[in-house]
């Protein structure tokens, strides 16, 4: 463990406001090419409502594709949020409160970036309200609630609200700050966002309650939400490798594995990005890893069970199933990478601290887990509806085509691009909450050897 | 007030550290002799239940032979003593998971628990006798046992209970050694002589400690491990293989987060109990109530998470398998086991540690408990009574195309259950006769590392951390 | 199959599988009454065909001993349908006559349905259908022509049902067995497809069900369907080894 420094409170003022009071140099020409690859993608997605899903590589019988994959996926990194901010505040993991920021703004943009992916992949996304919301009452047609498609938008559209609330809520001391740190119409905004913030006890409790209260209600969401997406899948009995009862669980524990490691690569770049050396350490790195290899043993355990039981049945169709996805080329070279990306490289790395202290293997090695986590949903979704069905007349296989990979590189552009314009108007890292740190984090002496500690209310 | 003086003030209030820790020994080996009158009443009558139990099951042995329908409730029984007492000793591991605190004074008490599932050993004994073979009339029932030998379940069955037996008493004695040396150097009679003899040289050198807890994190990791294997392989060699049909790929899971419910909820219990008659309000402090109660609730909470979720596949699926699997596993003649055991497991454990004064108390917590304990209880007969009453002669089909009638228990049932259920207390008192029943080394520890200081206005602990 | 609750009518549908051929006039008859699009080379090599029914071909034995199986496969009107409860929209849902029915003006294309069901019947329309300028002229106006992006399959030629019974109610009377023919099973040469009420215990398909050689595709997945098929009878084998499709 390094030794715990003092940050006087100017020095972390200006270091963390750096990208709202003086810009970087490297931010307008990154955001700007980015913006270009999102116009691109916008371009191309409406081509594609104009001309017909034919634009795609979809056939029978696999009518769900990328699309649906990449939906899944970023469902999967919006849970690094609550994961980071709700769940790590309810159980006082002091090491959290740097990356907090970063992690529910992660949750927000990639719900929304997840939220597009159904609806550009219906046939008609013209006619999606009556889908999403229940307008046809007045014919007496309701949605149906019983179909998983339904809940997902529920699901997701909560999730959505409660995560920006909740980002809103952590926000607003940090919006009184730099509302006195600003002139002009940047004064002005953030005048009406920051509320009249003045950082009078009141405010700082209902602040701190309603943090608390969010963490504690979004947590049942934060489960249903990859739960219902799960549940899209599972509820088909006829598809071999998707119903199954472990669905549930297995998905959420990989949203984390996934969602967790997105946190790592975002604060890799920040460190960098931002020269926040200071305020992200080593420390929370080995924190996250050491999370990230318990989240992930976990998850391949789940992993484990659902194929043992996949097999457990010993149908042919389920072993014919289960032995194309990893046996019959390509879905044995994905299947492959899934398994050495997703768990056998980086958790065997994690385990040494060298490692976990070592900002750049910590950036590459997260990253290898969201390829393994993205290849997961793809080796779920495709794979089962490509099977060998009981009829010959359906057996084809499926590939992607360049405006499906293009519609999913735009998803990321668009995720950085998002998270890019934030970093100009606000933090990404918690002023107070980095402050706060400061003042419950302490060292004390037990013999001669000098142990951190931190302050906890008494019971 | 700034970090300086605070760390100032702690360190200057905190008490000379030797004296203290030869108190808490001293206090601690007491508690472990003067058995009241009402202990030992206590003591006999759970062993006369426990010996009629054992007996019992020899008798219905004897008698019902290797009818497998009539198991039911023993195979129920198992999984309860899994549950409870494979659990239980997963507290003692989590100090070198999350470096909590109050969890500290607490592990022994969990550990002792491991020496309970030598009683599940001896149930689960008869079972194995009578497991159906894997091939019937030409066909494989469905199994994890593919193309394995057809004595694969027995071995593993018994292999896995026997290795989680040797692990837990490695988890438990790994931790027990300082003890074992404070008990040789402040006790008297045969307890100093079996200190003597299990501290093995123990004088606290730093290649002692640093060894030591090594072997807790080794044992703590390797206990885990194969808890979850042992579930794994109770639930479908003995649970869901025997329906056919029956595929429920969550169901370990299930069964061991529910198992970990019970061990919390069995912990609370004894640790009630212990600090009430023991007089352990000094080291027992309501801070593990507090933490006790949030892992409890959340532990509930998980339950009806991983019980809805495979209950909604069934439900949605609508084939052959997954309707014969609703009408065998809950709306069958188990219907009313089933809403009593979902109410004491869940919903009404849910309700009453929802409250922080709950929690930050103990009678309701203890209530709340109970009430889990026999949920439980419930919740494992409606799995696996009407799992064992499939007649044999269908379990190698595809589904079951008939739900076999509710099977009740019968006397021998009820005092086979009522000896493995007292079996549990029994063991955990004599225990408590043996060792003390708070880690004396951890309680020591705990002294340590937390400190009570005053914050700002208030009262605040300084909680130390060591890597 | 259906009870009597809903009303008089049950529709369904009776394949002898030992009367096919596998002559293909069904799939024709369907593509030419419900104005499906051409299914041009280009189209079934991108498996992104449309064939409400179709006919499979399954070869028995090795050569010279080879028997060519054929079964027609439509969609199964079942009782306990998969894709129906999966719909958000309600564009597809299950009739008062027995019927899996499908709403083109509701559906978005999610086709969340064609995920869940077993026999693959489903279809998607991924372009605006066209048909070359000689045939505009031979649409069938009694059907819609789906636009892209929505889910379409067998309807049990519904426009047919719709008029019989219009006309039975006109005239007072009630539909006569027989009245009601599918495209397919009018086109059929050897009777194999045989369309009917199920409810009336006297019409042809309900006596045609009761044979012992009945079976239904893909049981395991309890979907109860309207289409009963019976088996294939081979001199050499027992009844029931017809069921090439049924898979165990």
């Amino acid at each position: 463990m390094q030794q715990r420094r003092e940050l006087d409170q100017v020095y972390t003022n200006r270091k963390l406001l750096n990208g709202q009071l003086d810009t970087p140099k490297w931010w307008l020409p990154t955001v700007s090419i980015l913006g270009v690859v999102v116009l691109i993608g916008v371009f191309v997605i409406a081509t594609m409502i104009n001309k017909g899903l034919g634009v795609t590589g979809l056939a029978r019988p696999v009518y769900w594709g990328l699309f649906i994959t990449t939906f899944v996926f970023w469902v999967g990194i919006s849970h690094a949020g609550i994961m980071i901010s709700a769940i790590l505040r309810l159980t006082q993991a002091e090491w959290r409160r740097p990356v907090t920021r970063a992690a529910e703004l992660l949750t927000v943009f990639s719900l929304l970036t997840a939220l597009v992916f159904p609806l550009i992949h219906a046939g008609r996304p013209w006619r999606i309200a009556y889908w999403i919301m229940p307008y046809d009452v007045a014919r007496g047609i309701y949605p149906n609630i019983r179909s998983p498609l339904i809940m997902d938008p529920v699901a997701i559209s909560t999730y959505l609200t409660g995560s920006t609330l909740f980002l809103y809520i952590a926000l607003i001391p940090d919006l009184g700050n730099l509302r006195d740190r600003t002139t002009g119409w940047q004064n002005a905004m953030y005048t009406v966002l920051a509320l009249g913030w003045r950082g009078n006890p009141r405010q700082w409790k209902m602040q701190t309650v309603g943090g608390i209260l969010l963490s504690a209600l979004m947590l049942p969401i934060f489960v249903s939400v990859h739960s219902i997406v799960s549940w899209d899948f599972a509820v088909a009995s006829a598809v071999e490798g998707w119903h199954s009862t472990i669905f549930a669980p297995y998905f959420v524990i990989g949203a984390v594995h996934s969602g967790v490691s997105a946190v790592v690569t975002m604060m890799a770049l920040m460190r960098w990005l931002w020269k926040w050396d200071d305020f992200i350490r080593p420390e929370h790195f080995d924190a996250l890893a050491r999370l990230l290899i318990v989240v992930a043993t976990g998850w391949l355990a789940f992993t484990f069970l659902e194929l043992t039981f996949a097999l457990y049945g010993q149908d042919a169709p389920e072993i014919a199933l289960r032995e194309m996805q990893m046996f019959q080329w390509p879905w044995n070279m994905l299947f492959i990478i899934f398994f050495l990306t997703g768990y056998a490289i980086p958790v065997p790395m994690w385990l040494f601290k060298r490692v976990r202290t070592n900002i750049a293997l910590m950036f590459w090695t997260s990253i290898l887990v969201n390829v393994g986590m993205w290849l997961e949903r793809f080796l779920i979704i495709v794979p089962g509806l490509a099977r060998r069905t009981p009829f010959v007349y359906t057996w084809e296989a499926y590939r992607p085509s360049p405006v499906e990979w293009t519609i999913f590189i735009w998803s990321f552009a668009w995720v950085t691009f998002l998270m890019l314009l934030f970093s100009r108007f606000f933090p990404l890292v918690p002023l107070f909450e980095q402050k706060e740190s400061q003042v419950f984090t302490d060292d004390v002496m037990i013999g001669r050897a000098k142990v951190p500690a931190i302050v906890r209310e008494a019971e | 007030m700034t970090n300086e003086a605070v760390a100032h003030e702690s360190e200057h209030h905190a008490p000379p550290p030797n004296v203290e820790a030869d108190v808490i020994a001293r206090e601690l080996i007491a508690t472990t002799t003067g058995a009241s009158g009402r202990f030992k009443a206590w003591a006999w009558i759970l062993g006369i239940l426990s010996v009629v139990g054992i007996v019992s099951l020899v008798v219905k042995f004897a008698s019902v032979g290797d009818d497998s329908t009539k198991w039911g409730y023993v195979a129920a029984l198992v999984s309860f003593l899994l549950s409870v007492a494979g659990g239980a000793p997963m507290i003692a591991m989590a100090p070198v998971m999350a470096k909590a605190n109050w969890v500290r004074p607490i592990t022994r008490l969990a550990s002792i628990f491991s020496f309970v599932s030598v009683i599940t050993l001896i149930m689960l004994i008869p079972l194995v006798a009578i497991l159906p073979p894997l091939v019937t009339e030409g066909a494989r029932r469905r199994t994890i046992w593919y193309l394995a030998p057809d004595y694969s379940p027995h071995i593993w069955g018994i292999a896995g209970l026997l290795l989680l037996i040797v692990t837990g008493m490695m988890l438990f004695y790994s931790a027990a050694l300082p003890d074992f040396a404070s008990m040789r150097d402040h006790s008297t009679g045969w307890r100093q002589r079996l200190g003597k003899r299990l501290a093995r040289g123990w004088v606290g050198t730093d290649v002692q400690w640093r060894t030591l807890r090594m072997r807790i994190g080794m044992f703590g990791t390797f206990y885990f491990l194969i808890l979850v294997f042992v579930n794994f392989l109770i639930t479908t060699d003995f649970g869901q293989s025997m329906v056919p049909g029956w595929r429920d790929a969550i169901l370990p899971m299930a069964h061991t987060v529910s198992g970990f419910q019970g061990g919390v909820a069995a912990v609370v219990i004894a640790l009630y109990f212990s600090r009430r008659f023991m007089k352990l309000e000094k080291y027992v402090h309501l801070d593990a109530f507090w933490s006790l109660g949030r892992l409890l609730f959340a532990l509930t909470l998980l339950w009806i998470y991983f019980f809805y979720s495979s209950f909604i596949v069934f439900w949605y699926g609508r084939s052959e398998n997954d309707i014969a699997t609703l009408n065998h596993q809950i709306k069958g003649p188990f219907l009313p086991v089933f809403i009593v055991g979902m109410l004491l497991i869940w919903f009404v454990p849910w309700w009453i540690l929802i409250w922080n004064k709950v929690r930050r108390g103990t009678s309701a917590m203890v209530v709340g408990s109970f009430i889990i304990l026999i949920g439980l209880l419930l919740d494992r007969i409606r799995m696996f009574v009407p799992a064992w009453s499939v007649p044999g002669d269908q379990i190698h089909q595809k589904w079951l195309a008939e739900t076999p009638a509710a099977y009740w228990p019968t006397i021998f049932d009820i005092l086979i259950m009522a000896g493995g259920i007292s079996s549990i207390a029994l063991i955990v008192m004599l225990m408590t006769r043996v060792i003390p029943v708070l880690s004396v080394w951890q309680v020591q520890e705990f002294n340590l590392l937390s400190k009570p200081i005053k914050y700002v206005r208030g009262h605040a602990t300084l909680v130390a951390k060591p890597d | 199959m259906a009870t009597a609750e809903f009303g008089s009518h049950n529709w369904g549908m009776v394949v002898d599988v030992d009367k096919c051929i596998g002559c293909n006039a069904c799939v024709i008859a369907c593509q030419a009454e419900n104005n499906i699009p051409l299914n041009s080379q280009d189209r079934v090599e991108r498996a992104r065909t449309i064939s409400w029914i179709r006919v499979e071909r399954y070869w028995e034995g090795d050569f010279p001993d080879a028997k060519a199986r054929f079964i027609p496969i439509m969609c199964q009107h079942c009782e306990n349908a998969p894709c129906e409860p999966v719909c958000p929209v309600y564009a597809t849902y299950h009739n008062s006559e027995g019927m899996n029915v499908q709403v083109y003006n509701r559906c978005v294309g999610t086709r969340y349905c064609a995920n869940g069901c077993p026999y693959i019947v489903r279809f998607f329309n991924y372009w605006e259908p066209v048909w070359p300028e000689s045939l505009r002229n031979h649409l069938n106006p009694d059907v819609t022509v789906r636009s892209r992006g929505i889910m379409e399959k067998c309807s049990f030629c519904v426009h047919r049902i719709r008029r019989e019974s219009r006309s039975a109610r006109s005239a007072g009377t009630e539909i006569a067995d027989g009245a009601v023919q599918t495209a397919c099973s009018s086109a059929c040469p050897t009777s194999a497809l045989n369309f009917g009420n199920f409810n009336d215990p006297d019409s042809k398909v309900s006596k045609m069900k009761e044979d012992k050689r009945h079976y239904t595709l893909l049981d395991q997945f309890g979907t109860d369907p309207n289409v009963i098929y019976l088996a294939k009878i081979d001199a050499d084998k027992k009844v029931g080894s017809g069921a090439a499709a049924s898979h165990d």
